[in-house]
C-alpha cells in the first residue's frame, strides 16, 4: 500500500491552468517518486487525447498509453486534487488518481477507487479531502473491505 | 448485429488500450457483480484480447480497434465508465440467462 500511493504524491491543494496543465502536474508527481521517466508524461497527454479518463463523480485517472509502459519503472499512484476543478472536456474533475503500472500490483486499489465512486458519500469525502490521511484511509479500508 | 446468450458467456474481457486504468477498474466491479456466476472477467490490452473471450467490452473509442483485432467476437462498446448501460445489460444477460444482442 505505502509502496504503491507514495505519501509525496498525495498532493492535495493543487492548481491547473487547463486539463493538459492537470495532467502535466500529475505526471509531474509521478516522476518526482521516481515512479516513472519524464517521458510517461507525454504518453499520458496522448491517452487523454484519444479517450478521456473521466470516471465519473469528479474524478479521473490518468494514465499513459501502452507504448508508454516501456517508461514505467514501478507501480504507483499520485493523487492531485484541485479544489478549484478542471474543465475535462466538459466535466469539472476535481481528483485526478494518476496511474503508472506494469503489473497489476495497483489493480485493488483501484477497485477500492471504483466502489469509492459508487457511494456518493465516500465520493464526496474523496473530493473534500483535505489531508493525505483522509485519502490513504478511503482507499485503505475499502481494499481491506474487498479482499474479505 | 449478432446475438448471444448470458448463458453461453464464460469469460468476460474488458479491452483497454493500456490496460492500466479504465479497464482495470470497470473489470473489478464486473468481477464483483459476476462473482456468484462463475464468469470469467479479466482486462487486457485491446491488441492482446484472448482467443477464449466470450464477449469484449471496451469503450466505443476503441471498438473499431478492438473489431479488428477479434473480429469474431462480440464487442459490446461503452460510453460512461461505472454505470454505463451496455454494460448493464451485459451483466443482466449473464445473471439472468438472456439474449444479449451486439
Amino acid at each position: 500500500m505505502s509502496e504503491l500511493l507514495d505519501p509525496r504524491a498525495i498532493r492535495l491543494a493543487e492548481k491547473a491552468a487547463d486539463r493538459d496543465d492537470a495532467i502535466r502536474r500529475c505526471g509531474q508527481a509521478l516522476v518526482d517518486i521516481g515512479a516513472t521517466e519524464p517521458g510517461y508524461i507525454d504518453t499520458m497527454l496522448a491517452r487523454e487525447q484519444s479517450i478521456s479518463t473521466y470516471v465519473g463523480e469528479g474524478v479521473a485517472i490518468p494514465h499513459g498509453t501502452l507504448a508508454g509502459k516501456d517508461l514505467v519503472k514501478r507501480d504507483a499512484l499520485a493523487v492531485l486534487r484541485f479544489p478549484e476543478g478542471v474543465d475535462w472536456g466538459g466535466e469539472t474533475v476535481t481528483v485526478c488518481v494518476a496511474i503508472a503500472a506494469q503489473g497489476d500490483g495497483h489493480v485493488d486499489l483501484l477497485a477500492a477507487l471504483a466502489e469509492i465512486l459508487l457511494d456518493e458519500d465516500q465520493a464526496r469525502e474523496l473530493r473534500e479531502a483535505t489531508e493525505p490521511e483522509t485519502v490513504i484511509r478511503l482507499l485503505g479500508t475499502i481494499q481491506e473491505e474487498t479482499e474479505s | 448485429m449478432a446475438t448471444i446468450n448470458g448463458k453461453d458467456i464464460r469469460k468476460l474481457v474488458v479491452a483497454c488500450d493500456a490496460g492500466m486504468g479504465s479497464s482495470v477498474m470497470l473489470a473489478s466491479t464486473l468481477r464483483k457483480q459476476l462473482g456468484k456466476t462463475g464468469v470469467t472477467v479479466e482486462h487486457t490490452p485491446v491488441n492482446s484480447i484472448p482467443a477464449d473471450a466470450d464477449v469484449v467490452v471496451c469503450h466505443s473509442g476503441l471498438a473499431a480497434r478492438a473489431r479488428s483485432v477479434a473480429p469474431d467476437k462480440p464487442i459490446v462498446p461503452f460510453q460512461i465508465f461505472l454505470g454505463d448501460p451496455a454494460v448493464t445489460k451485459v451483466v443482466k444477460a449473464i445473471q439472468q440467462g438472456t439474449d444479449l444482442n451486439v
